[in-house]
């Protein structure tokens, strides 16, 4: 099949989903009204509530949900087969994620921009909140420990990575001291920065620089490969480097001042992450590629697990994520202008990181093609296989030719190490507020900002140099999907308290919890009954232990949770037959 | 002709707007927040017994308070308002 085909099915289930299903949706069940008031205009404080044009949110709203899963989900359920991922991805946000994005949004617009932690407090129980809380902590946990293991094992590793990492970081830190310093001009300290950015990348493909890199890992050749030798665990010199990089880099920007170290490096990498999409998408249609011999079936039980329901964890965002549901209610919601504006910012910006996903899995199909997936066991490192498959639609238009061998690869890398790097020092700061503000009144010392850095950055390098990478992905996936379960719930119940039609919402999260729950109870039978046992070193005994535990915690948390939720449905259900009467 | 000019006009500006609100708008809305933050807490330091903190009022609140009678409302609402570790996400 023609890559273009499956953009072409993408495109008819962004049209049918959103033209006809979920404007059907708003129209006849939400009913959005454009002269009421949105909490935005209503309790308009200049911090909190303000509002905003429909498209700067449209904007914000895709730039806050799409980070690395929707390019890693894709490219790891391929081990499956090309045909369940395609068909998950699609159906997936068709029926289940543009319902929870763009309901987050009415829930939060319609409820006075209370967030989901007030709402699960109100319509379902006072616990629900401190789930939800949970689910976050570990959801957060599970990005430090699954984005740790890709930039600084897989992508880090590469020697032409690092000083493009560097450069990038140091350009988005001269970004600050222009804006906020020298008072500069946007465009000029855009242009200034963005070019030195490049330019590092560049420069990071030279020989010398990576000569340096390969002596400064130990790299030697051992059967065509570049190996580093082992230090401690499984954790190789080069390993061990790159995954200091990222605690360096996530220190910093967990301790320094926003406007600082966060904000002007999220700034630069957009534009960087922005050319490599827009150069991908590009050279995907002038070289239109097929997807030659991947099979479109491999098999039902993968090295990840079964089809069902490990698939349905795999592919998070770009199908549907939890986190999203968060970013509406918390923070679209308000600063909607208008209820009109909710389908085009909620449900427009989750068909476009369906499409985002849809480019990720076709760089691995079109792009990097079976044979070399299979080779590289690309489930494992799905980073390595994006950045190819991103350097080989590059390269349809000349890009290694203009620039030297070697440039697309490494310009895919540092696009995937910084767009993980930029999420993952803000959650080490939530990390730290949340540890401060839950255990802050018992033990004081955590109050101190570099203490609870520090703390968050042990749990961190705990997963990376422990966990293995699948395993701590499917439990990522599967936090993340508890969330959007609880999402829909909640979604259900506030669509039952004000009598409106809720099947479109209630099937999506009784698939989503029965799925999720299957997914972790599988998880927790195959660390402790089928991985322990084969352990014959500790290391290996504790990491199994770690994950085994994690997912029947979830499970814990997600059935005390829909026991709660459910007494809430017979609870609105009963009021509903009364006002009937 | 000057429709579909100003159609594409409109679609320059739509593009622009969705290129802000991706790479700037965060930047903007955290600068407005730290203001906000800081004139809140100002107006807390000088103005809390009007939420019932117990601080004696001096004569320079009564000075100040006619620039900030606007904010009150909007002041009040934000100090009262219940919050969370989701606030923080937003």
């Amino acid at each position: 099949m023609n890559a273009l085909v499956v953009l072409l099915l993408a495109a008819i289930g962004i049209g049918v989903g959103y033209g006809v299903y979920a404007r059907s949706i708003d129209r006849k069940i939400i009913q959005p009204d454009p002269s009421k008031a949105t909490p935005a205009r209503m309790y308009m404080d200049g911090v909190d509530f303000i509002p905003a044009n429909r498209n700067v949110l449209f904007g914000y709203q895709f730039k806050s949900i799409a980070a690395l899963g929707p390019i890693l989900g894709p490219i790891i359920a391929l081990q499956w087969g090309w045909l369940p991922a395609l068909l998950w991805i699609i159906l997936g946000a068709f029926f289940i994620g543009w319902v929870q994005d763009y309901s987050s949004i009415i829930v939060g617009v319609r409820e006075e921009g209370q967030t989901f932690g007030a709402l699960s407090y109100r319509l379902i129980s006072p616990r629900a909140r401190n789930i939800l809380l949970a689910f976050i902590y570990v959801y957060l946990l599970m990005i430090m420990g699954a984005f740790g293991i890709t930039v600084g094992f897989t992508l880090m590793t590469n020697p032409a990575v690092p000083l493009g990492v560097i450069l990038v970081t140091l350009a988005g830190l001269l970004a600050g001291q222009m804006t906020y310093k020298w008072k500069q001009d946007i465009i000029l300290t855009t242009v200034v920065t963005v070019v030195v950015a490049l330019v590092g990348i560049w420069v990071g493909t030279l020989k010398p620089v990576k000569d340096f890199f390969s002596a400064l890992y130990g790299l030697q050749v051992v059967e065509g490969k570049p190996v580093s030798p082992n230090l401690f665990l499984q954790v190789t010199r080069a390993g061990f480097i790159g995954s200091l990089l990222v605690l360096v880099f996530c220190y910093l920007g967990a301790v320094l001042p926003i406007w600082r170290w966060a904000q002007p490096i999220n700034y630069v990498s957009f534009w960087i992450v922005l050319f490599g999409v827009l150069g991908g998408v590009l050279g995907l249609l002038i070289g239109r590629p097929s997807l030659g011999d991947f099979p479109a079936f491999q098999q039902f039980t993968a090295p990840a697990g079964p089809l069902w329901p490990m698939l349905f964890v795999t592919i998070a965002c770009g199908a549907i994520s939890g986190w999203h549901s968060l970013v509406s209610s918390s923070g679209t919601a308000r600063q909607l202008e208008k209820e009109t504006d909710a389908l085009y910012v909620g449900g427009g910006a989750m068909f476009l990181e369906m499409f985002f996903a849809i480019i990720a899995f076709l760089a691995a199909t079109a792009g990097v093609g079976f044979a070399k997936y299979a080779e590289l066991k690309g489930w494992t490192v799905p980073a390595v296989i994006f950045s190819q498959g991103l350097a080989i639609f590059l390269n349809y238009w000349g890009l290694d030719a203009a620039l030297g061998q070697g440039f697309g690869v490494a310009y895919g890398s540092v696009f995937l190490t910084i767009m993980a790097l930029t999420i993952m020092h803000l959650v080490v700061r939530f990390m730290r507020v949340a540890s401060a503000e839950a255990l802050g009144d018992r033990f004081p010392i955590l109050r101190n900002v570099h203490v609870g850095t520090i703390i968050a950055l042990l749990f961190t390098i705990f997963l990376i140099w422990f966990a293995p990478f699948l395993r701590i992905w499917g439990i990522f996936g599967a936090a993340n999907q508890l969330m959007a379960s609880l999402a829909l719930l909640l979604i259900t119940l506030w669509l039952m308290s004000k009598a409106k039609n809720y099947q479109w919402t209630f099937w999506p999260f009784a698939f989503m919890f029965v799925t999720t729950v299957g997914a972790l109870l599988w998880q927790a039978y195959d660390s402790f009954f089928v991985k322990l046992p084969a352990q014959k070193t500790w290391d290996g005994m504790v990491a199994f232990i770690t994950m085994g535990v994690l997912a029947l915690i979830l499970v814990v948390l997600a059935v005390i949770l829909v026991v709660d939720g459910v007494r809430s449905i017979f609870r609105y259900r009963a009021e509903l037959a009364k006002a009937r009467r | 002709m000057a429709e579909p000019k100003s159609k594409w006009r409109n679609f320059l500006d739509g593009v622009k707007s969705v290129l802000y609100g991706m790479a700037g708008h965060d930047m903007a809305r955290f600068a407005l927040k730290t203001r906000g933050s800081m004139e809140h807490l100002f107006i807390l330091v000088t103005m809390g017994d009007l939420l019932g903190v117990p601080i004696l009022p001096p004569y320079y609140s009564l000075r100040l308070l006619p620039y900030v009678v606007p904010q009150i409302a909007t002041w009040k609402r934000r100090m009262l308002r219940e919050r969370d570790l989701t606030d923080a996400l937003a």
